[in-house]
């Protein structure tokens, strides 16, 4: 610890910051997967079995924007490890731009899938995994045309995990280009650590 | 020994005369119950009121005389899931800060069977009235009834659903409504 100065940049990120974007990474998995289960199989699975996958989507979605606002402050206030001194500029910029788009979308999805549920029609209270009641958003439970409001947030928020969907996919082929072709070492200092 | 016959004799009639008399019974709620059962996308649930009250005016040998009202806190519906408990008293469902009670007025009994009977009355959930006859089963011990029964009611005949919830599509029409009723007998 006393080996670096103090405001210099570490080798791996905090153990806090690596917990947080593995957990995240876990809930946000978990979101694609049970999201598209419930729009696209509602036939094969069943409305009852729809519907528990719906408040599960909700409960885990909660989760994650929790998650995210407190990786988002850790992310201010603690530095990032450093690039790679021989790593193009370019690369630096677009390393740097697709990861603020990701702290974007993991708060904006859920926020707007929160708009959504505040939103609905159903009018159906939002309880945490079946234990913990959680509020509406404000102004969208009163609105007159909620059906059509709830529409239009449900449209962005499916685009909006398209686009994250896409995101992730272009994240996983810079971790095998560092990681498989580059072998920089990277992915290391987002790893759990081995004790040394 | 004849005299203490024809003593033993009038007790009867009189206490018979008793009994034939319409007593006045009052429900004692914490050992009734008032439960219902629905289905949601066709897995059943089910719950219960946990505040009611009422009186019942009943004569066994005179059902048709009988009459009962019963008073139920719509609010105190509980199914045990937070969700449903969140939704109930909401205006898409029973509306409770509009409509805070239910009321079951029964204006007649009708003997059915060996200690079955029906009571005939009026039944009003968010305000909406509608006839209902309610099977039970009665037993007398003492100074204490219990009436056992249940009833089928349609929740939409009492606007019991509305917007998304008013067709059958995620939770059924048709609730059973059970009663398990213990009432105490509080004038002769």
């Amino acid at each position: 610890m006393s080996a670096m100065g103090r405001g210099a940049s570490p080798e791996r990120y905090t153990a806090v910051a690596i917990l947080l974007h593995w957990l995240i990474a876990l809930g946000i998995l978990a979101l694609i997967v049970i999201g598209l289960m419930m729009t696209q199989l509602q036939a094969t699975i069943g409305p009852m079995e729809t519907f528990k996958l719906f408040q599960l989507h909700k409960s885990i979605g909660i989760t994650v924007l929790l998650l995210a606002v407190i990786r988002i402050l850790w992310r201010f206030t603690h530095k990032p490890p450093v690039l790679p001194a021989d790593m193009p500029a370019v690369e630096r910029g677009a390393a740097h731009g697709l990861h603020w788009l990701l702290y974007i979308l993991m708060l904006g999805l859920p926020l707007t899938g929160w708009a959504v549920v505040s939103s609905s029609p159903f009018n159906l209270p939002t309880v945490l995994y079946s234990l913990i009641p959680w509020p509406d958003l404000p102004v969208l439970p009163h609105l007159a045309n909620k059906a059509a409001v709830s529409h239009v947030l449900a449209w962005v928020h499916a685009y909006g995990a398209w686009i994250l969907i896409g995101l992730l996919i272009i994240h996983f082929a810079a971790v095998f280009r560092h990681h498989i072709i580059k072998r920089d070492g990277i992915l290391l200092r987002m790893m759990p650590s081995r004790r040394r | 020994m004849m005299l203490r016959s024809l003593g033993f004799a009038s007790a009867l009639l009189i206490g018979g005369a008793v009994s034939a008399h319409a007593a006045t019974w009052t429900i004692d709620a914490p050992k009734s119950h008032l439960g219902f059962t629905g289905s949601q996308s066709g897995t059943p649930f089910s719950g219960e009121f946990g505040k009611f009250s009422g009186t019942i005016v009943f004569d066994p040998a005179n059902p048709t005389a009988g009459h009962a009202d019963v008073t139920i806190a719509i609010a105190s519906a509980k199914t045990g899931d937070q969700q449903k408990d969140g939704a109930m008293p909401g205006s898409d469902w029973f509306a409770a800060d509009k409509f805070p009670t239910a009321e079951f007025k029964a204006t007649s009994f009708k003997t059915t069977g060996q200690g079955a009977y029906e009571a005939d009355g009026t039944l009003t959930i968010r305000g909406i009235s509608k006839a209902v006859a309610l099977p039970f089963t009665l037993t007398i011990s003492g100074d204490r009834a219990t009436a056992k029964g249940k009833v089928q009611l349609v929740r939409t005949d009492y606007g019991v659903g509305q917007g998304a919830w008013s067709s059958a599509q995620y939770v059924a029409l048709d609730v059973t409504v059970t009663v398990d009723i213990v009432a105490d007998k509080t004038a002769p």
